[in-house]
């Protein structure tokens, strides 16, 4: 393997990755060593056309732009000499030369690259006495992207993202020059499901998103690192919180997972948070047959008189529970042992499929369906099954995936039921035919784990207080066992504590607590390690 | 189908003589706009599907070059050079002048779309400096006068 010398510390690097490469893989891009680049995206090809990287490389005469120069053993590099930093100030002065300096109207603005560069290397005053080039502010490129052609700098990362990772190919450069700026084909608008992210790895604030434009100036935001729940690819997220309420969701790298791109349905699910149709109450269902608010402690009265009835009557072997693929693995744990403990014997996990691609999207939409099925849920088919035989006759279930029309279709089987008691974070049908209703936390505002698609533990914590009472689905299971009784609960939860009973009696969870899963998770016990896990 | 059959077998040969068809492109937009005069979306479409590319890198290629043009354009084009020799030899002076006469900015057509006047770089004639192109071709050694007549002289 090729060593290379970086500004007098040596590393070693992989044969055939240029100097850019070798210092990302290394983990020292922009974290130790800072090499401004614009053009250059770690998980697009290598364009080489904006040269703000140039480094000096002993034994070459000219500066070298470090995103596309090979490495070689032995070689020496300079990254923050005067010729290399005069180099970039020549740089920024011509990018700048055309740019509209509209900061305090853009959207960019604190999460720009050419300010940030600008403020690194620019010259305080442009010389240029030219006309700025007057270009079109406010292009539509399709359904999610606006276009400022004035701030654009031209390094065409987004061509190159819709050409390499959805492969839509719908942006490109037009004309010449001076005169180039990125284009649709006529009636082709920037459209996929992917589309989004170009606003991401826009460095400057050229791509901005219809949703998230003018909503906030994003040094308000607390980036908190989370996991979109979308599906089971669990792609890793920062969610942008202000004020307690969630703005936004961006990708967060992560090599194993998701590289540095997330699909735009999973983009736009934050506004599940904030949902008009967020439960916020529990309820009960009164004698006229009407559901009612009520506090927690009068819900789980009524629910564990109900199941308590029925268990002395008929048998615990009557009621069933249905978990959640987006409970957390703490939740479904403490389901599982719930459920055990009442000795129910029917139960499974609801989940609802959906289209999926080889990029990123999954068919399970959902973040834990692998989590349910590792601590023993089945498929929920087993549970529609018998509560169509009538074997049924009290249901728990946690979220209401199982109305999908591959399960249940709609509330109608559950009308029989003697019991229904809901756990949910959002109104449904469910509310038609339940008899107790506890709105629950969505994953944004609780502690946990899922284990996606590659059997890879991530975590979510708390981004946002949820704004209403809600609880997590665990807290209110242990109550519940609680006032049944229940051996081993004593009404109390709390969600580290339940990750390491989880690992304890699971060996699959063995060594994964909430701190060793730390930002960018780890594989279950057994699971063969992907190439791309570091 | 926009292309006429003679093209698309033109455009078939000159395809065959290159190692990877994308290379016959340029030669390809210059046949399609020998025949219409412009490279019409609708041409774009079929050249992309010809070269299995997609139609946004026709264009790509298509508005690159400034003498491929994507929509119908003026009867005449009259291209001034303002590259150095000719600026120093009065190109600039001259452009002006045909502009007030034509009543038009560079680049720019007149409004019965009789005339398009444009400004080049070099086009090689610097040794007759100054010098316009007009259809194609050279006149040099030009003063403002004669500039004139050249263009009176252009059919409707
Ligand atoms: S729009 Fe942004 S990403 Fe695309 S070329 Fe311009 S600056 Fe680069
Ligand atoms: S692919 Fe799945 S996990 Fe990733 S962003 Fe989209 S919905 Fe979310
Ligand atoms: S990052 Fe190297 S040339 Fe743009
Ligand atoms: S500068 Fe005008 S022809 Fe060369």
């Amino acid at each position: 393997m090729p060593k290379i010398t970086i500004d007098g510390t040596e590393i070693e690097a992989s044969e055939g990755r240029t100097i850019l490469q070798a210092l990302d893989d290394a983990g020292l891009l922009m974290n130790g060593v800072d090499i401004p680049h614009y053009c250059w995206h770690p998980k697009l090809a290598v364009d080489g056309s904006c040269r703000l990287c140039q480094v000096e490389v002993e034994g070459i005469p000219k500066l070298q732009i470090a995103c596309d120069t090979p490495v070689q053993d032995g070689m020496v590099v300079h990254t923050a000499n005067d010729r290399v930093k005069a180099a970039r100030e020549g740089v920024m002065e011509l990018l700048l030369i055309n740019h509209p300096l509209d900061c305090p109207i853009c959207d960019q603005a604190g999460e720009c690259k050419l300010q940030d560069y600008a403020y690194d290397y620019g010259v305080k005053a442009s010389r240029s006495k030219e006309p700025r080039r007057a270009l079109k502010k406010n292009v539509d490129l399709g359904p999610t992207i606006v276009f400022d052609q004035e701030r654009c700098i031209l390094c065409r990362r987004c061509v190159r993202f819709c050409r390499e990772i959805p492969k839509t190919g719908e942006l490109a450069v037009f004309n010449r020059g001076d005169y180039s700026v990125i284009e649709t084909f006529p009636g082709t608008p920037l459209d996929n499901d992917y589309s989004m992210n170009v606003a991401d790895i826009c460095p400057v604030g050229a791509l901005t998103t219809k949703d998230f434009r003018f909503k906030i100036r994003v040094w308000f935001l607390e980036e908190v690192a989370g996991i979109c729940t979308g599906c089971s690819n669990g792609c890793n997220i920062h969610l942008g919180v202000a004020n307690n309420k969630v703005y936004r969701y961006v990708p967060r790298r992560n090599d194993a997972v998701n590289d540095t791109w997330i699909c735009d349905a999973g983009r736009m699910s934050y506004r599940e948070i904030g949902a008009p149709d967020r439960l916020r109450e529990c309820m009960v269902r009164d004698e006229s047959g009407r559901l009612a608010p009520t506090g927690l402690d009068r819900a789980i009265e009524v629910a564990a008189g109900r199941l308590r009835r029925l268990i002395a009557s008929k048998g615990a072997g009557v009621i069933a529970g249905l978990a959640s693929a987006h409970a957390t693995n703490e939740d479904l744990f403490t389901f599982r042992r719930f459920l055990s403990a009442l000795g129910s014997e029917t139960s499974g996990v609801a989940v609802v499929r959906g289209k999926a691609d080889d990029l990123l999207i999954k068919e399970e939409k959902a973040p834990n369906g692998a989590g349910a099925r590792e601590i023993g849920f089945g498929d929920a088919r087993t549970v529609v099954d018998r509560i169509s035989s009538g074997g049924i006759d009290a249901l728990i279930t946690l979220g209401h995936d199982a109305l999908h029309e591959s399960l249940l279709g709609s509330e109608k089987p559950l009308a029989d039921l003697d019991t229904v008691i809901v756990l949910d974070t959002h109104a449904s049908e469910l509310q038609r035919v339940a008899h107790v209703i506890v709105p629950v936390r969505h994953a944004a505002e609780k502690l946990g784990t899922f284990v996606n698609v590659a059997r890879r533990v991530q975590r979510v914590v708390p981004a946002v207080e949820s704004a209403w009472e809600t609880y997590a689905d665990g807290e209110v299971l242990a109550k519940l066992g609680a006032a049944l009784g229940l051996e081993g609960f004593d009404g109390s939860y709390d969600a580290r504590q339940v990750a390491r009973d989880l690992a304890a009696a699971n060996p699959a969870f063995v060594g994964i607590d909430l701190d060793s899963v730390g930002d960018t998770g780890r594989l279950l016990a057994g699971s063969a390690a992907s190439g791309a896990e570091r | 189908m926009v292309i006429s059959k003679q093209t698309r077998s033109k455009i078939d040969a000159v395809i065959a003589k290159y190692p990877q068809a994308r290379g016959a492109l340029l030669p390809a937009l210059h046949l399609v706009q020998d025949e219409y005069g412009h490279v019409s979306k609708e041409c774009a479409v079929e050249i992309a599907e010809i070269f299995e590319i997609r139609p946004v890198e026709v264009m790509e290629v298509l508005t690159f070059y400034n003498l491929f043009f994507d929509s119908p354009q003026a009867k005449h084009h009259v291209y001034v050079c303002t590259n150095l020799p000719c600026s120093l030899r009065g190109a600039r002076g001259l452009l002006r002048q045909l502009e007030s006469q034509l009543g038009i900015k560079a680049p720019g057509e007149t409004s019965d779309g009789r005339i398009f006047l444009g400004h080049e770089e070099c086009l090689g004639a610097c040794g007759y400096a100054p010098m316009m192109r007009v259809d194609g071709q050279y006149h040099e050694v030009l003063d403002i006068e004669k500039a004139k007549r050249i263009l009176d002289s252009l059919g409707e």
